[in-house]
Order: C-alpha cells, then sequence, then structure tokens
C-alpha cells in the first residue's frame, strides 16, 4: 500500500449561501474573474438553455407526430426549429464545453487561474448576453405575425432567404447579432485557453505530458479561432446587406448567395469539431480511470488530434454536393471528407484498446462513455454514407441527415457532457451525485435516443425532408414519426432525472472527499471544491499521470515515459 | 516528497496568496457591447446607452490595470489532502510471443515497394492498352478512362471520343495511375509478409479480384459515366497484372528482419511505455492494471 500526502491546503467545507447573504453572494459571482466559478457559471449557463432548446425540441416533435397536425402555426414551427439549432449549437455546445475547460483546464496543467482572468469575466458575459439577445427576440418586437421577432431562417440562415426582401423586419438580425456577441465572447475565451496551456503550465509539464483533455481544447481553440471569425465575417456582412444595402449575397445585384453557404460551412463543419473534440477529451480522461489502465496510444491520440484539426478545415463543402459544384471539387471533399474518419478512426480503436483487458468500472461517468463510443461509430459510418455525393444528392435535406448529426451531436456530445457533469461534479460541489439516480437517467436517456433516432435514418430513407412543417398521411411516415416523438419524450424525461438528480445531490449527496474516482490527472490533487487559489504551491510533475506516480512510488510512469 | 516541489508562491509572511481582484468591469463592457448592437433593433437610444457603457467600462478596466494590476491576498487554509489508493495492487499484462502468432518476422524495403509499384504499373498498363486497342482500335481508349474519371465535363462522352488523343487526360491519368501504383506497392511491402502462405497468390490473384468487385459495386453511383465504359473482364485482367508483377519483385527482395515480439505501435517508432514486460525500464502502465 502506498499512501502518501500531498501537503496541499484548501478548505473542504462547501460555502453555503446563507453565510454572507443572497445579495452579497450573488455579487460575488458577478464580479468573480475565478476560473472555477466562470466555468460553473457557463454549465449553468448552458444547462438552462439545454432545458429551452429541449422544450423548443419537444414543440417540433409534437407538431410532427401526427399528419396534417397544427398544434403550432407554420411560422412559429420555423422559429422554433431555427431557434432549437441556434440554441443547441451556440447557446449549449459551446459555452458547455468552455465551461468544462475553464474549470478543469487551469488546474490540469497546476495553474491558478487562467491566463487573462479579466477577459476571462468578459467572454462569459459576452456569451451571456449574446443568448439573452437571442432570445429577447421573442418579446423585442411585433414582428410579421404577432409571435415576437424570432429568428425564423434555419440556423444556417442561407441566403437569400435573409435578404430583407424575403424576410423583413428584424428576425434574421436578431440571429445575426445575438451570435456575433456570443462569438466575441467564443473568440475570447479560445485566446485564453491557448495562451494558458501555452504559458501557465507547471513545473515538468511538457506538451507530451499533458493531459489528453487539455490537448483537445488546445486543438479546439485553434479552431475556434480559424472558424468563428468567417462567421462573425459574414454576419457583418449580411448586416451590411439589410442595413446598408449590400450586395454581397444578393446574387442580382452582382453578389451570390453561394458565397455565404461557402463562409458558413466554412464555419460550420469545423464546428462540429469544436464540438465533439472537447467531448474525446472528456472520453479520454473518463475511459482510462474506470479501466484502471492508462490511455492507450497516448501520442497517437495527439497525432490523431492535430490531424483532425488541420483535416477537419478542408471538409466544409461536403455540406454544397447539391449546389452545383464541379467534378474535381466534388471529387476532393467526398475523399478529403472520408480521411478524417481515418484519425477518428484511431481514436476509437485506442478507447477500446484502453477498454481491453482492465478492470472496468461502470459507474455513470463511464456508462455514458461507452455509449458514446458506440453511437459515435454509427454516427462516423453515416458520416461516411453522407460523404459519397451520390448517396448525398440523394439524401441531402432529408431527415437522414438531421438522424445522422443528431447521432453526433446527441450521441456523441451531449453523452459525453453528461459523463463529464458526473465525473467532475464531485470536484466541483464536494458531493457525489446519485449512482441510483445517475444509472436511472443513463438508461432511460439512452432508450430515448435511440427510439428518437434509429428510426429518423429510416424516414430519412423514405424521403422525408428536414425542416417542413408537416407531412400527408399517405407517405409511409406516420408510425415512425410517432415513435420518433414518443422517443422524444422519453429522452426528456432522462433529462428531468438529472435535473433532479442535480438538485438532490447539491443538497443531500455524499462528501465526495478530493479524489473519489481513484483518478491520475492534478485536478484530483485539490481539496473538493477546490480553493480560490487551486494550488498553495506549485505542483511539479514527471509524468502524465502525477497522482499515479504518488499513488505508486515504486512503479511511477515517469520511469517508462522518461 | 520528491515528486512534488514547493515552490513558493506566497505573499507577506506566507501565509495568503495574491490573486486577480474581482472586478465588475468585464461585465458593464460586456453589457454596453450587447446594447450598442441591440439598438439596431429596436431604438438608437439603447446604442447610446450601449457606448455610454462601453466607455465607462473601459475607463474602469483600465484603472483596474494601470499602472498596476489589483491584486487581492487569500488566505491559505491549512488541509491537508490525502492522496492515496486503495488499489495498490499492481497487475501487469503478460505480453509472451503468442500475442502475435502471426505478426512479421520480417518485412521488404520501402524501395521494394516503389519499383514493384513501377513494374506492377507498367504491367498493368499492357493489358488495359491491348483491350483499347482491340475493341476500339485505339491505346489511348483505356488511358482516357482513367483520365477522363478525374476531370469536371466528362458527360455523354462518346467511345470515338475516348478513343481520340486528349493531352490533358493523359497527364491526370498519369498521376493517377503513378499515385496509385506507388501506394499499393507500398501497401504490398507492408502486406506481403504478414500473409501465412502464397503471397504472392493471395496478393496477385485473390486481392485483385476481390478489389475489383468492391469497385465494380460502388463505381455505379459514384460515376455511372465512367462505368458504363469499363469491361470488367479486362480491368480484372489488368489488375491480376499488377498483383503478380509487383507481388513477385517485392517478395524477391531482401528481407528485412524485425521482432515479432514488439507490438505495433512499438514497431511504428511510437514511444509508449511498457509495451513490453520483459525490461522493467521498457514496462507499461498500459499493460498495468490495478485489483483491489
Amino acid at each position: 500500500m502506498a499512501d502518501q500526502t500531498l501537503p496541499i491546503p484548501g478548505p473542504t467545507e462547501i460555502p453555503r449561501i446563507g453565510t454572507a447573504g443572497f445579495s452579497e453572494w450573488l455579487h460575488s459571482w458577478i464580479v468573480t474573474v475565478d476560473h472555477k466559478k466562470l466555468g460553473i457559471l457557463y454549465v449553468a449557463y448552458s444547462l438552462f438553455f439545454l432545458l429551452v432548446g429541449g422544450v423548443e425540441a419537444m414543440c417540433i416533435r409534437i407538431q410532427l407526430m401526427f399528419p396534417h397536425n397544427h398544434f403550432v402555426s407554420p411560422q412559429v414551427y420555423d422559429e422554433l426549429f431555427t431557434m432549437h439549432g441556434t440554441t443547441m449549437v451556440f447557446l449549449v455546445g459551446m459555452p458547455i464545453l468552455f465551461g468544462f475547460a475553464n474549470y478543469v483546464v487551469p488546474l490540469m496543467v497546476g495553474a491558478r487561474d487562467m491566463a487573462f482572468p479579466r477577459l476571462n469575466a468578459l467572454s462569459f458575459w459576452l456569451t451571456a448576453f449574446g443568448g439573452i439577445l437571442l432570445y429577447f427576440s421573442f418579446v423585442g418586437g411585433f414582428g410579421l405575425y404577432g409571435m415576437g421577432s424570432a429568428p425564423d431562417v434555419g440556423w444556417f440562415a442561407y441566403a437569400p432567404l435573409t435578404a430583407k426582401a424575403f424576410t423583413p423586419g428584424h428576425n434574421t438580425d436578431y440571429w445575426a447579432l445575438a451570435l456575433i456577441v456570443a462569438g466575441f465572447g467564443t473568440l475570447g475565451t479560445a485566446i485564453n485557453l491557448v495562451a494558458t496551456i501555452i504559458s501557465m503550465r507547471c513545473r515538468g509539464m511538457t506538451l507530451f505530458r499533458m493531459p489528453l483533455f487539455v490537448w483537445l481544447m488546445l486543438a479546439v481553440s485553434g479552431l475556434t479561432l480559424v472558424t468563428i471569425t468567417p462567421l462573425t465575417a459574414a454576419q457583418v456582412m449580411l448586416l451590411i446587406d439589410r442595413y446598408l444595402g449590400g450586395h454581397f449575397f444578393d446574387t442580382q445585384a452582382g453578389g451570390s448567395a453561394l458565397i455565404w453557404i461557402h463562409f458558413f460551412w466554412i464555419f460550420g463543419h469545423p464546428e462540429v469539431y469544436v464540438l465533439v473534440l472537447p467531448a474525446f477529451g472528456i472520453a479520454s480522461e473518463i475511459i482510462p480511470v474506470f479501466s484502471r489502465k492508462a490511455i492507450f496510444g497516448y501520442s497517437t491520440m495527439v497525432g490523431a488530434t492535430i490531424a483532425i484539426f488541420f483535416i477537419s478545415l478542408a471538409v466544409w463543402a461536403h455540406h454544397m454536393f447539391t449546389v452545383g459544384l464541379t467534378s474535381v471539387s466534388i471529387a476532393f471533399f467526398v475523399l478529403a471528407t472520408m480521411v478524417i474518419a481515418v484519425p477518428t478512426g484511431i481514436k476509437i480503436f485506442n478507447w477500446l484498446a484502453t477498454m481491453w483487458g482492465g478492470r472496468l468500472r461502470f459507474d455513470t461517468p463511464m456508462l455514458f462513455c461507452v455509449a458514446f463510443v458506440f453511437q459515435f461509430v454509427i454516427a462516423g459510418l453515416t458520416g461516411v454514407i453522407l460523404a459519397v455525393a451520390p448517396w448525398d444528392w440523394e439524401l441531402h435535406n432529408s431527415y437522414f441527415v438531421i438522424a445522422h448529426f443528431h447521432y453526433v451531436l446527441v450521441g456523441a456530445i451531449v453523452f459525453n457532457i453528461f459523463a463529464a457533469i458526473y465525473y467532475w461534479f464531485p470536484k466541483v460541489t464536494g458531493r457525489m451525485m446519485s449512482e441510483k439516480l445517475g444509472k436511472w437517467h443513463f438508461w432511460v436517456f439512452f432508450a430515448g435516443f435511440h427510439l428518437t433516432f434509429d428510426p429518423m435514418h429510416v424516414v430519412g430513407l423514405l424521403g422525408m425532408p428536414r425542416s417542413i412543417y408537416t407531412y400527408p398521411a399517405n407517405r409511409g411516415w406516420n408510425t415512425l414519426n410517432m415513435v420518433i416523438s414518443i422517443g422524444a419524450f422519453v429522452q426528456a424525461i432522462g433529462v428531468l432525472i438529472f435535473v433532479w438528480n442535480l438538485i438532490q445531490s447539491l443538497r443531500h449527496g455524499k462528501e465526495a472527499g478530493n479524489d473519489p474516482w481513484d483518478a491520475w490527472t492534478l485536478e484530483w490533487a485539490t481539496p473538493s471544491p477546490p480553493p480560490p487559489y487551486n494550488f498553495a504551491v506549485d505542483p511539479v510533475v514527471r509524468s502524465r499521470r502525477p497522482l499515479w506516480d504518488i499513488k505508486h512510488p515504486d512503479d511511477p510512469d515517469w520511469k517508462y515515459e522518461e | 516528497m520528491e515528486e512534488t516541489a514547493h515552490k513558493g508562491a506566497e505573499h507577506g509572511n506566507g501565509q495568503s496568496i495574491h490573486l486577480p481582484s474581482p472586478t465588475g468591469w468585464p461585465i458593464m463592457l460586456a453589457f454596453g457591447f450587447t446594447m450598442l448592437l441591440a439598438g439596431l433593433v429596436t431604438t438608437f437610444m439603447i446604442s447610446i446607452f450601449g457606448f455610454v457603457f462601453i466607455v465607462a467600462g473601459c475607463v474602469g478596466w483600465f484603472h483596474d490595470v494601470l499602472p498596476h494590476e489589483q491584486h487581492e491576498e487569500v488566505p491559505i487554509l491549512e488541509q491537508p489532502v490525502v492522496i492515496t489508493t486503495s488499489r495498490a495492487v499492481v497487475e501487469r499484462v503478460k505480453l509472451t510471443g503468442e500475442h502475435r502468432p502471426h505478426a512479421a518476422g520480417g518485412t521488404s524495403a520501402v524501395m521494394a515497394g516503389i519499383q514493384g509499384g513501377i513494374a506492377g504499373g507498367i504491367a498493368m498498363a499492357i493489358p488495359a492498352m491491348l483491350y483499347g486497342l482491340i475493341t476500339h482500335h485505339s491505346v489511348w481508349y483505356a488511358i482516357n478512362l482513367l483520365g477522363g474519371a478525374g476531370v469536371g465535363d466528362w458527360a455523354h462522352v462518346t467511345a470515338a471520343a475516348i478513343a481520340t488523343f486528349h493531352w490533358q487526360w493523359l497527364l491526370i491519368a498519369c498521376v493517377i495511375h503513378g499515385i496509385m501504383c506507388l501506394l499499393v506497392g507500398l501497401l504490398f511491402v507492408a502486406m506481403l509478409p504478414m500473409l501465412p502462405r502464397y503471397p504472392v497468390v493471395l496478393c496477385g490473384l485473390v486481392a485483385p479480384i476481390l478489389w475489383s468487385g468492391i469497385i465494380h459495386s460502388f463505381l455505379g453511383f459514384v460515376n455511372p459515366e465512367l462505368s458504363a465504359h469499363i469491361s470488367w473482364p479486362w480491368f480484372v485482367v489488368s489488375q491480376i497484372a499488377f498483383g503478380v508483377v509487383a507481388g513477385l519483385i517485392i517478395s524477391r527482395q531482401t528481407h528485412i528482419h524485425t521482432s515479432k515480439h514488439l507490438p505495433l505501435a512499438a514497431r511504428m517508432g511510437f514511444v509508449i511505455p511498457g509495451m513490453t514486460h520483459h525490461d522493467s525500464d521498457a514496462g507499461t502502465p498500459h499493460g498495468e492494471k490495478e485489483t483491489h
């Protein structure tokens, strides 16, 4: 038995709101520059919008539950699917993953805070106000139909639909302005993460000793800087078109609607990797701990990450096979899209190899990660199918595409977001989440997920187009749509179990201690929750698993890594 | 402890640490920026309001960091953290030769793959051009078929047009053919030593037939024009010509012996600790697992 004590001071008592009074407590959160508090704010903000976006999804599914249904009007339906997509990508996916990074990256690299704490606060508040501005659109104007001016042009806002002539009012303006504000926040966080990871690592933490989550966030931050900028530029161009009579996207006046599609997908496809790479990072932290083995093929995981970074910048036009590209362009983007499956496949094999022969513990975080691995394989396979241009010509804008990207966004990303919350909740709050409720959450959500998105592939193959308000009863889609909608309700029940678990565990969860999972990265060397300064003394590491070295002084990793 | 440095970062009497002080200016600046843009969809007064907030936020922020960044002293609370594990016993996965019974004991040089690829490419071209000569009286037919697959304006093309000389198609065909032959040659270098028996038969006959079948199954979808003009029996013959010639040349080259006991990652040159258990300095945490 190898016990060692690391004299890291800090409070272990969980702070109670009542001690300093509500207003003082509230003030402390508003003026905070502490990366941990800002990380919590990001996650709380995103979870709120996850519920909002979820409610919108439920409205969409109720509307599509039966043929010729009129649960909402066509105009409101357009607003719902636009806001659902925009919310889930910009107000849930990115902020929550950057929130996790905000919280754990400085801890993982042994730093006391992010490189630019004030910029960190500015970035969060820009993101938050961007979301508020977007939702203010529901009440911020009469709009055309008495339903406010919520955006209704799809989350991709294709030109020329966004032109003043086709979308009068302020719906599109709200979309562009809110995302510009949130986009600046995202850029600030990305700059901060790059600076923190490059320059704030503790002694001994070379690049190749960084936890994989940190590596992934470095890649994601770089990707964010490259991809958010064209989107912001395009949105500014759109506003110039709409407010100043510009013609960037007006084909009849010498512009090109196609430019918008290029700009959007130059952002949009790497954005998928901006969302999924942190999910990969989460899996790469959780799977080894719950397999009781070091990650298999650390170097190849890093290499695959870098490969994905570059290749993901060269695949955007696979969203555009139906707009009339040349054969050479199509061939290039088909091949590039297929090539990106290689580094992704390497990651899958490495996670499997990590689990292989390990002593697996199927606690809730691991359950979500295992489901992620298998669901992501399916998502990848349908992605390769869609990468074949002739297939895409048949399936483009069908529910098959919706099923594919929900397999990525929910089956991979949301599953790993839940895994991360169950994994790091004890560190953040000092309390464990209920395993019993966690397993209920997993199995109900898992069943709902497959009930929803598996038949969605079939209904897409049967020709159901995306974004339609309703459908005739004689297309053979009725039963499948009913099943899909029931699945959505089952997922919603799973999310409610999660919310209940979160609230209950915050109040009554059992004490976690500093290292409840017997893990190996530096964040578990601090008290739970960590003190404001993280580490009273700067840590020094000699391997990729510093806590392993401490726990196994006779058999430390650094003997093998040097 | 040796692994943990106690670098002094404390200030004052060592009982506190200074951190950036909390500030409200970032939220004010963010609010101002949002208001500035929100004025576009509401009223210009909102933009003016936002501008005032931006100026106030910037001025306040500058005061926070100039001439010196403001900090607050956070007292250190002594509370030792115990880092221990209940899984102290480390179990190693024993790696024996039986883990990779089919691993290659040797491989061929990369140059062999290049030579095999070039020779196979020439051999492959002979039946392809023969086919063009016999069926369409033109050696350019097969070349144009390959080159035509890589250009954009190949729709409703006639057999007569394919049979005539086009320098662009020749250029494209040469590039595609050259790259593919070299890559397959290199693939043969990696694969041949791993096949248990009759590697040339497997790579020269079985693999080309399987490969042709795969291409036949999807080419109709991917490039129907090209698929309609291909003679599949001749296609298989040219693939076999490549496989046999490249396979023979590569298999007759001198083998480079490698240790079959080394795992794939190690043979690829990755430094992954503990891939072997017999050398304690090269042992692996990958092979380690804990028991309660």
